[in-house]
């Protein structure tokens, strides 16, 4: 590789660019793999941050693999004889060279800023978000634009340490979440005690729950099944137990979910903390004194958080 | 080896206690400035901001506090013009001028809190003022207090010999102060209404 | 060994040196000599690292099964909690004073730091939060248990209600470490500014001078903004304002700028005096001048600059407003620009050199390594919509421990093996010290990158228990924290058997090119005492043939110095 510097050494020119070829294949390939790293896509989030993530993967495999060849070939080849104290040629730099790889990088990144925040806009995760403290605390973010208007109304509370569905226009309650395949849906966000995070790893999306402020967030569901939804900002000593089921389901089978659900009569929802708790307190607790958890809320179906899940 | 280590410091390098206290300075400034954004943060954004039966802040009070504060900046300086034309009793005069009206200034911001219908855990209304003007009462003791120390050490024989390094930040660390209260007095009672 | 076959300048002043009967006496006492503290200060780094490694131990241990099953809840929550304060509190940012203690004077021919006695304080501090912050657990409420970043209102629920709870006493110890930090900050800037040897004008610095100075600028900008917010929420805590409580008007999210504006540039005080013992040993271990030596002095400040302008990307999800989100968003990539300079000098600097591959070496390769991976994933994290999926997940617990430990601690052993001769004057052992290095490069991969899997797939951080789906990769994980407790055993054997026992180091075992190798092995208290020298030349001469100092041969012989 210490070619002298008048005559290209085709070799080394031969033997770089099919390494480079070697890693942009591996890079593309990579770049199919990511896609099998996250979970089921369940909203119409899901595909455009996954094809940057993909994207990025690609890229992210490419730099790295390529850094690393570079220290390989030079650990393998570069080393110098035992006993050889003399030092190497000294190169001290190279302006032209230096100032390639600081624009390069460079322009690469704002390639990478300007790809995000277009998927931003198609998400409209950016979407009017400013802090409309005065007069109506409401703040809207997340889903496409299209997810906005006549969508479905949830009010979701978070508290220590259980989640609570409203749906004002049916007047149902529950602790499960339940949501029509392909509408728009609305969730308004408020937290009881301190903040949560509003988190289901299919939808891709994650929202901070801040006491005192009511936040909109929208999205739409694409696929049916059973997910979890997830507190995603400490909030406690239950955090980890902090998770609701979501279900997506066909039209018909949320409406009559939701005309069920408006003849039982209320009970006491789902909230592991309580019982476990409970359970605690009865063996003579072991750790250190905890805040209470709030009683497990009243509403017309419990459901369950105990079935299986596709992601 | 500790005293040798010192001496060996002074005699090498003999001016950079100035330098450091300096840096200092603009790095205590950051946390008076952390504090001004959260006040400003926190005034923008609030709902109802004065807590009930609080109308606004009296500001005249304050205003001659503010008046012997700055003037107080005018006297250090005479005190130093003073130390550099070696007239030791004329930079004690002044000195002991500008601790006077820094003691003023305390007696006047104590006279003002004890008269406020609100306390520190009134809203973030009362928590902030009392934490913005408290943070900077506390830094005009210490400059009062960092006075009476050099108006101690000016009668050491020969103190003022070797340079004024300790006047010279003394009087920085009174400017620092100075120009603070005034941001303050801008934000707090100016900025009455958002 | 016999005290005769030291550097009679060592044995001149009264510093005691190894084999001296009352040599360790020194170390437990109010000594302002800059290299005994910076000693004292990796000792007891290293000791709050066993602490802070055993907590984690703990929690992998929790975490290799899906159900909570070993410690009580509050107690993990407790633990992580603590684990994160104690290894940035008390392990990182002591022992990165250490070494600029070691390397800042000797580096510049300096006698000591500017204000030696300033310096023992800014030390002795450390002990003092340590106990404070340890003590805590002693607690009837145990310690704090909100996470190392401490957002309100969880952190000030205090349940108990008592006035000294362990929130309290985690807030004093970070007021106190705060207040350490920056003594040490206004004495290293100080040191830099005025006391270099003649002729080592700024451009003559070497890399870790140029980075020790750009770190602890970041500290005097941005720590002042933590015990800001540290204040208010003790008051919070304690006095029962509302600062940050909303039910009084308060605001959590100021407190996340508050504590952010800080805790971002920390970990660039953390890294980049890491990427100058990069510097620095790459060169030297592959006897090439440092590729663009200008560029990667500059690239330092670009990055104070930049740090100081990232903030809210950690809490992007947080309720930011939209131009907050594409602002920071883009100031967090342009942060890769200045890094990727660093990166591809140091390859252009081991390119075509002569490496030899002892421990040091070793370890800034692995470092390297491994800080490329992070760099990658941080580019990924710092992209909004990939961010709102991944935060508060292990992606980010998996990206942050690679910088911090796959990097910056590797980059840490790196340093303290290859001065290790200088400051002890004493040899460590090779074998010993390689076991080391591929124990830690191996259990940290293992350890950290099934984090990454883990977060992707939506597993949240901090979390005692889990679902089933996430066993296999915990599983890994905790395997990985077992061996990196175990890869510590040689490194504690290798320093504490070569500083009794270990064989006299020369001045210069490396032959490496910087101030500090012109000094005996230990340095004698004073550094250069009356014979400071005049510097002619850059800090990376290798293969040049030029001196770095006037009469350089005088120095590299002492007898001729004496005479």
């Amino acid at each position: 590789m210490n070619s002298s510097s008048t005559r290209i050494n085709y070799y080394a020119l031969a033997l770089v660019s099919a390494w480079t070829g070697v890693l942009v294949v591996f890079s593309f390939w990579m770049s199919r793999q990511a896609y099998h790293w996250l979970p089921v896509q369940a909203s119409t989030a899901a595909p455009l941050v996954d094809g940057l993530f993909s994207f990025e993967t690609a890229l992210a495999t490419f730099v790295f693999f390529g850094v690393i060849s570079v220290m390989a070939w030079v650990v393998i080849f570069n080393r110098a004889e035992k006993y050889d104290m003399s030092d190497a040629e000294p190169i001290e730099g190279n302006t032209r060279l230096e100032i390639i790889w600081t624009v390069i990088p460079a322009l690469i990144v704002f390639g990478i800023a300007f790809y995000s925040v277009r998927v931003n806009q198609k998400l409209a995760v950016l979407g009017p978000m400013e802090h409309i403290h005065r007069g109506d605390p409401i703040e809207e973010v997340g889903g496409f634009l299209g997810d906005r208007l006549p969508a479905e109304q949830v009010e979701v509370t978070a508290r220590q340490w259980s989640w609570q569905f409203n749906y004002p226009a049916a007047k149902v309650s529950s602790t499960e979440l339940h949501l029509p395949v392909d509408k728009p849906v609305t969730f308004r966000l408020v937290s009881e005690d301190v903040i949560h995070g509003f988190y289901v790893p299919a939808f891709r999306l994650k929202q901070d729950i801040i006491p005192g402020r009511a936040i909109n967030l929208n999205l739409t569901p694409t696929r049916e099944g059973r997910y979890r939804l997830r507190d995603s900002m400490y909030s406690g000593t239950w955090f980890s137990t902090n998770q609701a089921d979501v279900v997506v389901e066909s039209e018909a089978e949320y409406n009559s979910w939701l005309q069920q659900a408006a003849s039982q009569p209320l009970q006491p929802g789902l909230s592991d903390a309580v019982a476990e708790y409970k359970q605690r307190q009865a063996e003579g607790a072991r750790g250190w004194p905890t805040v209470v958890p709030a009683p497990a809320p009243m509403v017309n179906v419990p459901g369950s958080n105990q079935l299986p899940h596709n992601g | 080896m500790e005293s040798t280590g010192n001496n060996h410091n002074q005699g090498m390098h003999a001016n950079h206690n100035l330098t450091g206290f300096i840096i200092f300075l603009c790095s205590e400034s950051v946390i008076f400035l952390a504090f001004f954004s959260g006040y400003a943060l926190l005034k923008l954004n609030a709902l109802d901001w004065l807590p009930h039966g609080v109308e606004g802040l009296e500001w005249q009070t304050p205003l001659i506090n503010t008046f012997v504060l700055v003037s107080s900046s005018g006297t250090i300086y005479l005190a130093e013009r003073q130390m550099a034309r070696h007239n030791v009793w004329g930079f004690r005069g002044w000195w002991l001028a500008t601790m006077a009206l820094g003691g003023y200034f305390l007696w006047g911001q104590a006279v003002e809190w004890s008269g406020l219908k609100f306390g520190f855990t009134s809203g973030t209304f009362g928590g902030t003022f009392y934490l913005l003007t408290g943070f900077h009462g506390l830094h005009v003791l210490t400059g009062v207090l960092l006075m009476a120390l050099m108006l101690g050490k000016s009668f050491i024989p020969n103190n003022y010999k070797g340079g004024e390094q300790g006047i010279q930040a003394t009087s920085l660390f009174w400017h620092f102060v100075d120009v603070i209260w005034i941001i303050l007095f801008v934000l707090i009672y100016v900025w009455q209404r958002s | 060994m016999t005290l005769a076959s030291y550097d009679p300048r060592v044995l001149k002043s009264n510093a005691p040196v190894p084999g001296a009967p009352d040599n360790w006496k020194r170390f437990f006492s109010f000594n302002t000599d800059a290299k005994v503290i910076g000693i004292q200060y990796i000792t007891v780094a290293i000791f709050f690292l066993l602490i802070g490694g055993l907590l984690a131990m703990i929690m992998r241990g929790e975490l290799i099964t899906p159900e909570n099953d070993l410690v009580d809840r509050t107690v993990y929550n407790g633990l992580y909690t603590m684990h994160g304060t104690i290894m940035l509190f008390m392990f990182i940012f002591p022992v990165l004073n250490g070494l600029n203690n070691l390397l800042i004077p000797t580096m510049i021919g300096a006698p000591d730091m500017a204000f030696p006695r300033l310096n023992a304080v800014a030390f002795w501090l450390v002990p003092i939060f340590g106990v404070i912050l340890i003590s805590s657990f002693l607690l009837p409420g145990g310690p704090a248990n909100s996470g190392w970043w401490s957002y309100p209102p969880v952190s000030t629920q205090n349940p108990l209600g008592n006035l000294v709870s362990g929130e309290g006493m985690w807030l004093t110890a970070v007021a106190l470490s705060g207040v350490s930090s920056i003594m040490g900050a206004v004495n290293f800037v100080t040191t830099i500014i005025r006391m270099r040897a003649p002729g080592m004008t700024f451009f003559r610095m070497p890399i870790f001078i140029w980075t020790a100075w750009a770190a602890q600028s970041l500290q005097l900008i941005g720590l002042p903004a933590l015990t800001g917010g540290a204040i208010m929420l003790l008051f919070d805590l304690v006095v029962g304002t509302s600062f940050f409580q909303p039910e009084g008007g308060g605001d959590p999210v100021l407190y996340q700028h508050f504590f952010w504006f800080y805790s971002h540039p920390a970990v660039y005080v953390i890294i980049l005096p890491v990427f100058g013992i990069f510097s620095e040993l790459f060169s030297a271990h592959s006897r090439k001048p440092l590729f663009g030596y200008a560029f990667v002095a500059l690239a330092s400040f670009a990055i104070v600059f930049l740090g100081l302008i990232v903030w809210v990307h950690h809490f992007f999800p947080s309720g930011v407003p939209e131009w907050m989100r594409n602002l920071f968003m883009v100031t967090t990539m342009l942060i890769s620009v200045p890094t990727g300079v660093k990166v591809f000098a140091w390859l252009a600097t081991i390119w075509g050199g002569k490496l030899r591959l002892n421990t040091p070496m070793l370890f800034s390769l692995g470092g390297l390594f491994n800080f490329v991976f992070a760099g990658v994933t941080g580019i990924m994290l710092a992209t909004v919509p990939i961010d709102i999926h991944v935060n508060n997940t292990y992606f980010v617990v998996g990206h942050f421990h690679y910088v911090i430990y796959g990097a910056a601690v590797m980059g840490i052993y790196a340093a303290i093996y290859h001065w290790f001769p200088k400051f002890t004057g004493r040899m460590y052992y090779e074998g010993l010290g390689k076991l080391h290095f591929f124990l830690t490069f191996i259990g940290t991969n293992l350890n950290f990158f099934p984090m990454h899997p883990l977060g992707l797939m939506g597993m949240p951080r901090r979390v005692s228990s889990y679902d089933p789906e996430f066993t296999f990769w915990n599983v890994v994980a905790s395997l990985g924290s077992f061996l990196l407790g175990v890869s510590i055993i040689p490194f504690l054997i290798n320093m504490i058997s070569s500083w009794v026992r270990g064989p006299q180091a020369p001045q210069n075992p490396w032959n490496a090119i910087g101030l500090e190798w012109l000094l005996p092995s230990p340095p004698p208290a004073e550094n250069f005492e009356e014979n400071v020298p005049t510097v002619i030349s850059g800090p990376y001469g290798y293969g040049t043939g030029k001196p770095l100092v006037e009469n350089q041969s005088a120095y590299e012989n002492q007898s001729l110095l004496e005479a």
